[in-house]
């Protein structure tokens, strides 16, 4: 976790009312990992008197490039897409946890909803880079909302659902889960959260399902890892990336909350990346 | 470029600093100024241009930290200047180094921004709320923006206070910032039972006593709107513990005054005004209050006025030392409290945005004595104050002609 100045180098609307910004920031590009995020600093000029949390979407250590991508929700974000290339922006990261792939994983399913791609983006390239097989779910409202895939890496199976049918499967992108869970390791979802509290349902029947057999070896007599530590997560099936409106993003002022079965968990600092069983859903 | 523009600006205020100084008016209030000859010579022979003064410009720049760096001689000037600040002077003291502080519940318990604050160089630390038991906190979500600060409803979330004595306390004690824990309660019993072991814990510095939150939904009068009860709260946590006792008054009163002065004379060492103002906000849709527990607290720029009004109006009735709380964001924040009756202040909401706010708030308070040729911030304390009438008059009538 460190302060960098950022600076902006491209800036582009990719989808209505969705940025891609691209920032020189070496820090960040070679000291980050997938699920982690940077918090921003607004214009003090404007009034916005807090940061704002962005995943990391994509890094580029060679070039120290890192990207984000967001949605103009209100001033915060109106602010940034007005801001000039050149310009240095004050950004805090990297923060947070990254989400954790089990080294004996081969297949990764990814599901994204809309923004939720920005969540789960970069681990698409982690994971390629390391020789694994990655495909991505995708859900969105309509087909001009849908993220390009021009904008993914080659070696991903990208697989994209509208709420109006309008491309790719007709519902939820939590229908294509079935086809995939089978095949899938593990699974990384980000997005609303109605669709991870749907992907933890359907993540927690999967083993009786499919009567798929533990990761592993039977070793260390049934030694638990404790909830919310990165081993965990690694054994997890299923892990999610989730946001709250945040303050401080470093633990202090505990507004990030979501609830987890054993109490409030930070965003910024126990995640945003959770085992989907850290996680108290409002189904369950 | 702009580190590079940064850097002048910050030399020109060091220059004219300098240079008021080695012309030196004697005492514009009052004070004998202080000599520094070294500081005379340096600015003579490195023959640095004199400038238009350019104020308050090193804060106001994104993000660009503050990087002042004085030679030895101009070094040796800042640190002759006193920015010390004694917090409970008739109780034991509490000296601080610095009178900036962090405010309770933005700075975690002191920890959490270790890696991009030198936690030490703040003047002191007031930790989160802290209760009996541990507290869950409200629903989420707990926080969002609002034009000029901020909501927040966290609901004194807090691992209690035995598990903060043990987590903490060895952590605190290695430090030389010191710590004020923040203790919040349901009952008169509730803050007393903390303060009590909380006292002579190594590592607790001193107490302050959140009687205003507005965040638990408990539905009951709050200790902090009700003159009595604030008394009898400040008193009994007087007679349960040695600790410095600040008590955090709460803006969400008609008259602020009679509160503040039972407090006083139930043995506070200090008074911190303020606490949030209690505020809501309304969910994207429309169909319900956006914060989890309906009502939040309102802090950051956008309370600054009310909190100038009340350090203005407790500072009249009250003789020990206010330290006020409410939308710090630069110096002249501060010297704006320190001119309405502050000793000292505290920073909150703006940390989320600049976490290094505290630190360089005191460097700059440093510059600014120097610049104004003061050794210590002292003089600067409730100038805005109105003059004292009565006894005087009749002084004045004896030399009148």
């Amino acid at each position: 976790m460190r302060l960098v100045a950022a600076e902006l180098v491209e800036s582009r609307q990719i989808l209505p009312g969705q940025w891609l910004q691209s920032f020189h920031a070496p820090e960040l590009a070679s000291g980050s990992r997938a699920g982690q995020f940077v918090h921003v600093r607004t214009g003090d000029y404007s009034g916005l008197v807090l940061r704002r949390p962005f995943s990391i979407n994509t890094t580029d250590a060679a070039t120290g490039i890192i990207t984000l991508h967001f949605r103009t929700v209100g001033r915060g974000t109106e602010w940034l897409t007005r801001v000039r290339e050149g310009e240095r922006l004050d950004m805090l990261g990297p923060l947070g946890k990254p989400f954790e792939v089990d080294s004996r994983s081969r297949h990764l399913l990814l599901v994204a909803g809309g923004l939720g791609m920005a969540g789960v983006r970069m681990l698409a390239d982690e994971a390629i880079r390391d020789g694994r097989q990655v495909t991505i779910l995708f859900g969105a409202l309509s087909a001009n909302h849908v993220y390009p895939s021009t904008l993914l890496p080659d070696e991903v199976e990208y697989v994209v659902a509208t709420d109006d049918g309008s491309m790719g499967h007709h519902g939820y992108v939590t229908e294509l889960v079935s086809e995939y869970e089978a095949w899938a390791d593990q699974a990384f979802a980000c997005g609303p959260h109605p669709m991870l509290a749907r992907l933890a349902q359907l993540a927690a029947g999967r083993r009786e399902r499919l009567g798929v057999a533990k990761l592993g070896r039977k070793r260390g007599g049934g030694k638990v890892d404790p909830l919310g530590s990165a081993a965990a997560r690694r054994k997890a099936f299923l892990q999610v990336s989730m946001e709250q409106t945040m303050g401080c993003a470093v633990g202090a002022c505990l507004g990030c909350t979501v609830m987890g079965v054993e109490g409030p968990l930070r965003v910024c600092r126990e995640g945003p990346v959770f085992a989907s069983d850290e996680i108290a859903w409002p189904d369950r | 470029m702009k580190a590079k523009k940064k850097v002048v600006i910050v030399g020109d205020v060091r220059v004219s600093a300098l240079k008021q100084n080695s012309k030196h008016k004697p005492a514009s209030k009052g004070r004998s100024g202080p000599a520094v000859p070294a500081t005379t010579a340096t600015a003579g022979a490195t023959g640095l241009r004199p400038r238009v003064e350019t104020g308050n410009t090193a804060i106001a720049d994104l993000g660009t930290p503050f990087v002042a760096q004085p030679t030895l001689a101009e070094r040796a000037a800042l640190d002759r200047i006193d920015l010390a600040v004694d917090l409970a002077p008739d109780h034991g003291g509490l000296v601080l180094r610095s009178p900036i502080l962090v405010a309770s519940g933005t700075f975690g318990y002191g920890v959490e921004y270790g890696e991009v604050v030198d936690v030490q160089r703040i003047g002191a630390i007031c930790c989160k709320g802290t209760t009996r038991r541990p507290r869950a906190g409200n629903p989420p979500p707990r926080v969002t923006e609002t034009p000029g600060g901020m909501l927040n409803s966290i609901g004194l979330q807090n691992p209690g206070v035995d598990a903060v004595i043990d987590k903490y306390g060895p952590i605190w004690q290695g430090w030389q910032v010191p710590v004020i824990v923040n203790v919040a309660g349901e009952s008169i019993e509730d803050y007393v039972e903390v303060a009590r072991r909380l006292d002579g814990v190594p590592g607790v510095a001193g107490i302050e006593l959140n009687i205003s939150c507005p965040n638990v939904g408990k539905g009951g009068l709050q200790f902090a709107i009700d003159r009595d009860a604030a008394r009898a709260v400040t008193a009994a946590v007087r007679r349960a513990t040695d600790l410095p006792l600040l008590v955090k008054l709460s803006p969400n009163v008609a008259d602020v005054r009679p509160i503040a002065k039972a407090i006083e004379d139930a043995g506070a060492d200090a008074i911190c005004a303020i606490n949030t103002l209690s505020g809501l906000a309304v969910s994207a849709d429309r169909t319900h209050a956006f914060l989890g527990n309906t009502y939040g607290g309102l802090s950051g720029p956008a309370i600054k006025p009310v909190a100038l009004r009340i350090v203005y109006e407790v500072a009249q009735v009250v003789s020990i030392p206010i330290v006020a709380i409410g939308g710090v964001t630069n110096l002249d924040d501060v010297l704006d409290f320190l001119a309405c009756g502050a000793v000292a202040v505290q920073v909150g909401t703006a940390i989320f945005a600049d976490p290094e706010l505290p630190v360089r708030l005191g460097d700059e308070l440093r510059a600014d004595c120097l610049r104004r040729g003061l050794t210590s911030y002292h003089p600067l304390i409730g100038t805005a104050l109105p003059k004292r009438t009565g006894a005087p008059s009749a002084k004045g009538a004896e030399y009148r002609p």
